[in-house]
């Protein structure tokens, strides 16, 4: 008989975050240390956005200025022109992130994106229909959510089976997004020239001219929705695992599949409501969070930091860049995402896994 | 070439074929009518005897002078019909998939794309619409759309449709900055993208006729074959089709017939998805079958579509591109409801 042995020592699990007696998460130390450099990141491009340029605050004068009221033209830029916007866009970005990655990971499919199923456009729609068509009826950011509201139902309606097949949701999504694209089309050619520019430019997302009433709504709305979408860590990571594990490990895949997807369409429909439909950041933000991650599950934290490091990084370009008139930040992220989602489709497809 | 004639899902060989000739004559019947009743509806609403006699007679009178006006618009919507149902058949039999629209792959953007181009950076700043000039930019779009949707094993629908919709994408971000970028294309550029229609120059029609014709005589030729595409490829190689070549030529077929027609009206999308549907409940698969009567019920539509958005909001117009979206694409949700094992 061989002498009894020491058991062996268990390989260190992972690290627990505890606080007082409630609270006990599991936290990756790869993902603290890559969310605490992207943060690093996300600082230095709102720095960026409130230093670069003509109209820029001097490096040095900024933390003064952030604190105290600097006087008339730098005061004008700070509090009217570019904190307002950089607020928007740090939260439209992250909700838009968080929203992509629990559409992901609920469809277990890279391509399930708030983008596809026609919110984006719905929105448009809906500002079509309540700036220029019916206008005063309702505030525009409102008649975009109703707009963004129809089309989800419309989509939901047309599946026939709810969102619960993406084969059908995609395809159902693309006619829906053709009918809003019409009626938006119609709008801007019915329109006076001045309206019909600033809706187009609306419906390709812009953060122009945002308000601090834009940051109120959308940092309220982040900051209702996100520590809900975070409590559903734990079930998110056993759906990845399939349907039938997820529910014999008590992760119940429908209710949390419901739960999911409510939380994501309201994030993207209020990031929608403030900035128009920005493309592909809800899309794209959460597979770069994945693969920096690493690490099975959603990557909620990670996902929203890295949202709004493109959305502020896009909207940087926009604002600098050398073109006569300034872009609607949308038409970045539709171009970059656009190619980065026609490389993700090649690898997806060789791999065989759509 | 073996073609296949399949027996039928109701009656048999002669009777059903003699039944397919019948119907035939009544959907060009129908095409009459329809184009009769695009001459008689509008703002000022001509009674159809009266439009009979004008055009037997063409005379001065006041309706006479509104018949013709309206003349141009009707040859127009029945080139421009024919064209896009009859692309719409190829695409479905190229991707053996009944929800084939070329608007899905990109054709109609991409064609917006090179007009738009060459109207900002080498035109006076209004959209040129010649079909030379729409024909690089849908080509350059269809080839794209095909590379991404068949890497690695195959391909089906629904790939060619997500790379369809990312091509789509990118193409659109590159319109929306160049227009907004030049106010003036911009002006032109938003009245033309709904897809109408109206006012349009009247020696255009003449202009895209060649192609349409060129289109349309390609897809009789290739329609025989793509009855054998439909079985399988290696069906279709086994009876002596090479489904290369079939599969090019289908797609320049459908690129020329969607080129043309959206440089003469601007994008009109889903005609190309539900008219090819809608008669395939009638004529069964046979390819042959299927373009002679889109080419004929698919003008049948887009005139409809037309008169209702005349008729609806008179004295003012709807277009008919957004006519046919809110019928079209309730079409394609119904298909979609109804597929099944699609999962």
């Amino acid at each position: 008989m061989p002498a009894a042995r020491r058991p062996p020592r268990v390989a260190a699990s992972r690290p627990v975050l505890r606080v007082g007696r409630f609270v006990s998460l599991p936290v990756s130390s790869r993902g603290v240390a890559v969310a605490a450099i992207a943060l690093l990141v996300l600082l230095a491009v709102s720095v960026a956005t409130l230093t670069a340029g003509r109209l820029g605050l001097p490096l040095a004068g900024l933390l003064p200025a952030l604190v105290s009221d600097p006087g008339s033209a730098e005061g004008f830029v700070l509090s009217r022109l570019r904190a307002p916007r950089l607020v928007v866009g740090i939260a439209a970005g992250a909700a838009l992130g968080v929203s992509g990655a629990l559409f992901q990971t609920v469809t277990r499919n890279p391509l399930g994106s708030p983008d596809v199923i026609g919110i984006g456009i719905g929105a448009g729609a809906g500002a079509a229909a309540f700036g220029l068509l019916w206008p005063g009826i309702v505030p525009l950011p409102v008649g975009a959510l109703i707009g963004a509201g129809v089309a989800i139902g419309l989509v939901w309606i047309g599946t026939g089976r709810g969102f619960s097949s993406p084969s059908r949701v995609i395809l159902t999504g693309i006619g829906v997004s053709a009918m809003g694209a019409a009626f938006v089309q119609y709008g801007i050619a019915r329109a006076g020239r001045e309206e019909a520019t600033v809706l187009a430019a609306y419906l390709s997302g812009s953060l122009a001219s945002r308000s601090w009433q834009d940051a109120a709504i959308i940092w309220s709305s982040l900051v209702l929705l996100l520590p809900l979408a975070l409590l559903l860590g734990t079930r998110l990571r056993l759906i990845e695992m399939g349907d039938e594990t997820a529910d014999a490990l008590g992760a119940r895949s429908n209710t949390t599949r419901v739960l999911s997807i409510v939380i994501a369409v309201g994030l993207s429909a209020a990031a929608v409501s403030v900035a128009g439909p920005v493309a592909f950041v809800a899309l794209a933000a959460p597979q770069v969070a994945k693969r920096l991650a690493r690490a099975p599950g959603a990557a909620i934290v990670l996902s929203a930091v890295v949202g709004a490091v493109m959305l502020c990084v896009a909207d940087l370009l926009v604002q600098q860049a050398p073109f006569g008139v300034q872009l609607p930040v949308g038409v970045i992220t539709a171009a970059v995402g656009g190619v980065y989602l026609g490389y993700l489709l090649i690898s997806e497809f060789k791999k065989g896994t759509m | 070439m073996a073609a296949a004639r399949p027996g039928g899902s109701s009656g048999r060989g002669p009777a059903r074929t003699s039944r397919l000739w019948a119907g035939l004559l009544v959907a060009a019947g129908v095409l009459v009518v329809v184009a009769l009743l695009s001459l008689s509806v509008g703002s000022k609403a001509i009674p159809l005897p009266e439009v009979w006699s004008s055009l037997v007679n063409p005379g001065t009178g006041y309706s006479d002078v509104v018949v013709a006006s309206r003349i141009p618009r009707t040859i127009l919507g029945v080139l421009v019909g024919a064209a896009l149902a009859v692309s719409g058949v190829i695409m479905q039999g190229l991707t053996r998939n009944p929800l084939g629209d070329p608007g899905l792959l990109g054709v109609n953007v991409g064609a917006a794309a090179s007009i738009v181009t060459a109207a900002a950076f080498f035109g006076a700043g209004s959209l040129a619409t010649s079909v030379w000039v729409a024909l690089p930019g849908a080509f350059l779009a269809v080839v794209v759309v095909f590379l991404i949707g068949s890497a690695g094993r195959g391909s089906n629908l629904v790939r060619l449709v997500l790379a369809g919709a990312v091509v789509t994408a990118v193409i659109a971000a590159y319109i929306q900055a160049v227009t907004l970028s030049l106010p003036d294309v911009f002006d032109s550029y938003r009245y033309w993208v709904v897809g109408s229609l109206a006012g349009r120059d009247p020696a255009l029609a003449l202009q895209i006729a060649p192609f349409i014709v060129v289109g349309l005589l390609l897809a009789v030729w290739i329609a025989p074959a793509l009855n054998a595409v439909a079985l399988g490829d290696e069906t279709a190689t086994a009876l002596g089709v090479n489904t290369v070549t079939v599969r090019l030529i289908g797609a320049v077929a459908t690129t020329v017939l969607c080129a043309a027609a959206t440089a003469a009206v601007g994008p009109i999308g889903f005609v190309g998805l539900a008219v090819p549907h809608i008669v395939r409940g009638f004529t069964g698969p046979d390819h042959r079958w299927l373009v002679a009567y889109s080419a004929l019920l698919g003008p049948v539509l887009l005139l409809v579509a037309d008169v209702v958005g005349r008729a609806i909001v008179s004295p003012q117009e709807l277009m008919v591109g957004v006519v046919t979206a809110f019928i079209g694409a309730p079409v394609l949700l119904v298909v979609v409801r109804r597929m099944r094992g699609a999962a």
